[in-house]
C-alpha cells in the first residue's frame, strides 16, 4: 500500500469536496431559479464531465492550464512554473471533472423546495440571501450531503483526467488510481489489489454514509 | 380560446367605521398556454375589514392574491394600498413583495416545517431587537391561543393549531392588508368559528382590509354568516 499516494488523495478529494461545496451552491442557485432563455446551454456545459470521456476532458484540461493559454501565463507569471503536471493544475481538474456530481444534486434538492415557502418567506419581509440560508439551505440537507460525498467519492476514484492533467509524479500528482495503474502494469497483483480493496470500502462506507443519512426515518424533522 | 374573465363577487363586506378605500386594484393579468389564453381583469376597491371574495377554482382568486403580493406581476394597471403605490404599470412601479407589508395566509400555510412554531412566528421580525421580538411573538401567539405549542414544529400540532399559527405569523409583522387563501377550508365549524373570532378580535384595534378567498359558495355562506 502506497501511503504517500493515499494521502495526496484523501487530500485532493478533501479540497476538491470543499471547494465544490462552495462554488457548487451558487451555480445550482442559478440553475434552479434563473429564468434565463439559454439557460439550457448552462445546464449542458455543467452536466457535461458526466458524459464525456475523461481523456477528452482531461486533454482540454491540459491545453486550457499549459503555458500557450492565458491562464497558464497567468499563473506561470505569478508563480514561475505551469499549472499542469502539479497538484494544484489536479485540483483545477478534479473540481471541473466533479463539478456535476455536486451542482446536479445540489439543484435537485433547491427545486424540491415547495415555491409557496419561499414565496412566503419573500411576503414575511426575507431578502432572497436570508431566504437561501434559512429555508433553502436546510431545507435541502439531504441534496447538500449528497452532493458533497459523491464529489468527494469520485475524486477520489478518478483516473483519466489526473493522468492527462497531472501525470504520474510521486508525492504530487500520483493518486490511488494511478498507483493501482503502475502496480497492474509491473504485475504486482497482491499491491494493487490492496490499494483497490481500500478504495472500494472507502467508495461503498461514502455512498452507504449518504444512504443512511438520507434516511427520512432519521430525518432532523418529519417532513408530512 | 380566449377566455375572459370578470373580478370575482364580493359576497359581503364588514366595513370598518371609516369606509374610505384601503386597498384599490385595476390590473390585467393575461395567461397563455398552447390551447387557450386567459385574461384576468380585475377592479376592486376593498375598504378595512373583511372582505370574502369567491368564485369557481381556476377564476384567477389566486392570482388577484399574488399580484396583490407581489408574487407575480401584472401585465398592466396599478394596486394602491392607501397613499402607497405598490404597482403602476405606466409608471413601471412594482414594489417587491418584501416591501409591501402584506399579511399573506396561503392555502396550504406554508409553514416553515424545519422550523419551531416560535421560530415560524418570529421569522417576519427577525429585524426587531431580541426584547420586543420576544414580546410581540408572546402576545400574538397568546391572542391566537397557541402559546403552548411554541417549542413544537408544525408537524407535531393539529391542523386548527397550523392555520392558528399561520394566522399568527402573517399578523406579527402588523401588515397594511392580509390576504387569506382558502386556510379555513378543511377545518370544521366549530373550530373555523373560534378561529374566525380571534381574527376579528386583533382586527378590531388594527383595522386593516383582510381579503378571503374561497372557492365554495356553501362555505361562503357558512362564513358569511358568521362574519
Amino acid at each position: 500500500m502506497d501511503w504517500q499516494s493515499f494521502w495526496l488523495t484523501i487530500r485532493l478529494a478533501v479540497l476538491v469536496a470543499t471547494v465544490l461545496a462552495l462554488l457548487g451552491l451558487p451555480i445550482a442557485y442559478w440553475i434552479t431559479y434563473s429564468r434565463w432563455r439559454w439557460k439550457f446551454i448552462a445546464e449542458a456545459v455543467v452536466a457535461l464531465p458526466i458524459v464525456l470521456p475523461p481523456t477528452v476532458l482531461g486533454f482540454y484540461i491540459l491545453i486550457a492550464l499549459g503555458p500557450r493559454s492565458p491562464l497558464g501565463r497567468w499563473w506561470q507569471s505569478f508563480t514561475g512554473h505551469t499549472l499542469a503536471f502539479t497538484f494544484e493544475g489536479l485540483v483545477i481538474g478534479s473540481i471541473i471533472y466533479s463539478l456535476p456530481f455536486a451542482v446536479q444534486p445540489f439543484a435537485a434538492s433547491f427545486a424540491a423546495v415547495d415555491q409557496r415557502l419561499l414565496a412566503a418567506s419573500a411576503t414575511l419581509g426575507a431578502s432572497k440571501l436570508r431566504t437561501f440560508l434559512e429555508l433553502i439551505l436546510p431545507l435541502s440537507l439531504p441534496g447538500l450531503v449528497t452532493g458533497i460525498a459523491l464529489s468527494f467519492a469520485h475524486t477520489m476514484g478518478e483516473f483519466g483526467v489526473v493522468l492527462m492533467v497531472g501525470g504520474n509524479i510521486p508525492g504530487v500528482t500520483r493518486t490511488v488510481s494511478i498507483d493501482i495503474y503502475d502496480k497492474v502494469q509491473a504485475f504486482d497483483y497482491a499491491g494493487a489489489n490492496a490499494t483497490a480493496l481500500m478504495l472500494l470500502v472507502i467508495s461503498f462506507t461514502i455512498l452507504s454514509l449518504v444512504y443512511a443519512l438520507n434516511r427520512k426515518v432519521w430525518a432532523v424533522w418529519p417532513f408530512k | 380560446m380566449n377566455v375572459e374573465t370578470k373580478p370575482d363577487v364580493i359576497v359581503e363586506e364588514e366595513r370598518a367605521s371609516s369606509v374610505r378605500c384601503a386597498l384599490s386594484l385595476q390590473l390585467r393579468k393575461r395567461f397563455q398556454t398552447r390551447d387557450c389564453s386567459f385574461e384576468l381583469n380585475v377592479d376592486l376597491e376593498i375598504p378595512a375589514g373583511i372582505t370574502i371574495l369567491f368564485g369557481p377554482s381556476g377564476a384567477g382568486k389566486t392570482t388577484i392574491l399574488d399580484c396583490i403580493a407581489g408574487l407575480t406581476t401584472p401585465e398592466s394597471g396599478m394596486l394602491n394600498l392607501k397613499e402607497r403605490v405598490l404597482f403602476n404599470g405606466e409608471k413601471g412601479i412594482d414594489v417587491s413583495p418584501q416591501n409591501r407589508r402584506v399579511g399573506y395566509v396561503f392555502q396550504d400555510l406554508a409553514l416553515f416545517p424545519h422550523l419551531s412554531v416560535k421560530k415560524n412566528v418570529q421569522y417576519g421580525i427577525a429585524s426587531l431587537p431580541a426584547s420586543e421580538r420576544e414580546e410581540r411573538s408572546r402576545q400574538i401567539l397568546e391572542s391566537f391561543h397557541v402559546a403552548e405549542l411554541q417549542q413544537r414544529k408544525p408537524s407535531e400540532i393539529s391542523g386548527g393549531e397550523r392555520q392558528r399559527v399561520a394566522l399568527a405569523r402573517a399578523l406579527v409583522t402588523d401588515p397594511a392588508v392580509l390576504l387569506l387563501d382558502e386556510p379555513l377550508a378543511a377545518l370544521d365549524a366549530a373550530i373555523k368559528s373560534k378561529i374566525v373570532d380571534d381574527l376579528r378580535a386583533w382586527n378590531e384595534s388594527h383595522q386593516i382590509p383582510i381579503l378571503y378567498v374561497t372557492h365554495s359558495l356553501g362555505r361562503t355562506r357558512h362564513c358569511a354568516s358568521e362574519w
